[in-house]
């Protein structure tokens, strides 16, 4: 019972740990909360789900054209919304309150198109399962976690040791001076932001295939999660992301297993709350320094 | 030819004129100081040529070539760099990652030996490579931005106020290095609070007052000059 649930907890976890990144590079670089990151996630399950059911195409071809479509959908919220605000030097504050008006146009569009009620998704990663101990290990479990353990190790690599990573980074230190440097921040900010759509995409289209359906409240519940993962790990951090993701998602787990399925959603506000408390940084969450 | 050339350059920031039409021209290997009050407008006029603030109107000409408004990140590559007020290095990166990034624009192989040379120019930087740029002195903060603009190996290097707060014993160290640069044949454009120091290492200096040029003439002519040292040296 106890492995079973780890088990469960860190493929989940590490779905939350995929859409996290998204979120803390997009923090990190421009110290901006996208609320539309979670709009993105159900964006992108939901237009697989209609490339596949309307068009005849395969799956993994619908998968893939859809990721294409979502990172585009990243690309377009900071080029014709968040680009024009950094443009006119806005408050912070005004971007936040944009990503929330854009997720709110996603998600309701989405709405409209699709109606409230669920959809069944096949999960085309349905091959079997096999025990260790008495805990039951599907293969959709393992291929999940593969596949977010190559795209965390792939992202820390980009973020901490490529030339654009670096640059990313000097944008969220002093973007005049990364400027300076011949940064073209406005280039950099738009790969954050296509990254973290095709993160979402890829997420979201793996819980819906684990889960086999997909709601309209699905992008909502994620997004508090996210933020809790963000808050629990650090908030703008790769690896803070990794770990506050899966542990969330191992907590959240045990919850529902040994208190009540009912708290399952809850207990990422109690984190949230918590962990603003004791230790507003996260775990892997740096102070700033700044020196006059 | 003069390597940078501006030309009735007027610049607005809402209804303040800060700049109401500068002329300015600046021969290769020269080394050319603006010294002026505070909101005289010579960090406007870097950030002009920078193109970080779009000009009303007037030209930018640099190499031949006009350059007015262009995109900050073109100027940068094609060699006018700008060490900015205030240091402004990457507090989080070490001092050899914010070095890296001064050659942001240039091919990769050719970084390591820039580093070198830098080094070579910065010995104290050296020691402290892997150090955090946050936890420097404010003279070593000064120095690594002097290094980091030299990375991107400038013709045309722009420095604002590099002994802004600095004791004055580091501030001979900065404009030691100063020398070394412009003897390696870079041009420079000065821009100094401390008037007297700056023109003794300079060629030529414009003096600005509220947005407009008002005197400009040789280094040392204006170090004797009776008006520039009444208004700009203080009670020496």
């Amino acid at each position: 019972m106890f492995l079973q649930q780890i088990v469960n907890g860190i493929t989940i976890g590490s779905t939350y740990a995929l859409v996290a990144i998204g979120f803390n590079m997009i923090f990190g670089v421009l110290e901006l909360t996208n609320f539309a990151n979670s709009s993105l996630y159900m964006f992108g399950a939901y237009t697989t789900f209609l490339l596949y059911s309307a068009t005849g195409i395969t799956f993994f071809l619908s998968f893939a054209i859809s990721i294409i479509l979502t990172g585009l959908l990243g690309y377009c919220l900071d080029r014709f919304a968040l680009r024009t605000l950094r443009k006119k030097h806005a408050p912070k504050l005004a971007g936040l309150i944009t990503t929330l008006g854009m997720s709110m146009v996603i998600d309701n569009s989405i709405m409209v198109i699709f109606g409230t009620d669920s959809k069944a998704f096949e999960n085309h990663l349905d091959f079997g399962k096999f025990y260790i101990g008495n805990a039951i290990v599907t293969w959709t479990q393992v291929i999940i976690l593969v596949v977010a353990c190559v795209l965390m190790s792939f992202l820390s690599v980009l973020v901490y040791r490529t030339k654009i990573g670096k640059a990313m980074g000097a944008i969220a230190q002093n973007a005049d001076a990364a400027k300076l440097m011949g940064i073209n921040t406005n280039k950099v900010i738009s790969f954050t932001f296509i990254i973290s759509g095709v993160l979402a995409c890829i997420a979201g289209n793996m819980i819906a295939m684990n889960y086999r359906s997909i709601e309209t409240n699905m992008g909502s519940l994620i997004g508090t999660k996210i933020f809790a993962s963000a808050i629990l790990g650090g908030v703008g951090s790769v690896p803070g992301a990794i770990v506050g993701g899966v542990l969330l998602g191992v907590i959240e787990t045990m919850v529902s297993a040994y208190i009540s399925s009912g708290y399952r959603d809850a207990i990422s506000f109690t984190i949230l709350i918590v962990v603003l408390l004791i230790m507003p940084n996260g775990i892997f969450g740096k102070k700033a320094i700044n020196k006059v | 030819m003069p390597l940078l050339k501006l030309e009735d350059v007027v610049i607005d920031y809402g209804s303040i004129h800060a700049l109401k039409g500068i002329n300015m021209e600046l021969e290769p290997g020269e080394v050319v100081t603006m010294i002026g009050s505070n909101g005289a407008g010579k960090s406007t006029t870097m950030k002009a040529i920078m193109g970080m603030v779009k000009c009303k109107s007037g030209h930018i000409w640099y190499d031949g070539k006009e350059i007015t408004n262009q995109d900050t990140q073109h100027k940068v590559q094609s060699g006018i760099i700008l060490s900015p007020e205030g240091r402004q290095v990457f507090p989080r990166y070490s001092v050899k990652d914010n070095l890296i990034l001064g050659a942001y624009v240039r091919p990769r192989e050719e970084i390591a030996e820039s580093l070198e040379q830098v080094y070579a120019l910065l010995p104290k930087l050296k020691q402290r490579s892997n150090q955090l740029a946050g936890s420097l002195s404010g003279g070593e903060q000064q120095m690594l931005a002097i290094g980091r603009a030299m990375m991107a190996k400038p013709r045309m290097l722009l420095l604002d106020e590099p002994s802004l707060g600095l004791a004055p014993l580091i501030i001979n160290e900065i404009f030691d290095m100063i020398d070394q640069i412009s003897a390696s044949g870079v041009t420079i454009l000065l821009v100094e609070q401390n008037a007297r120091v700056a023109l003794k290492h300079s060629d030529r200096a414009y003096v600005i007052e509220t947005g407009s040029i008002v005197l400009s003439d040789q280094a040392d002519r204006l170090l004797n000059s009776d008006e520039v040292r009444k208004a700009y040296f203080g009670g020496l």
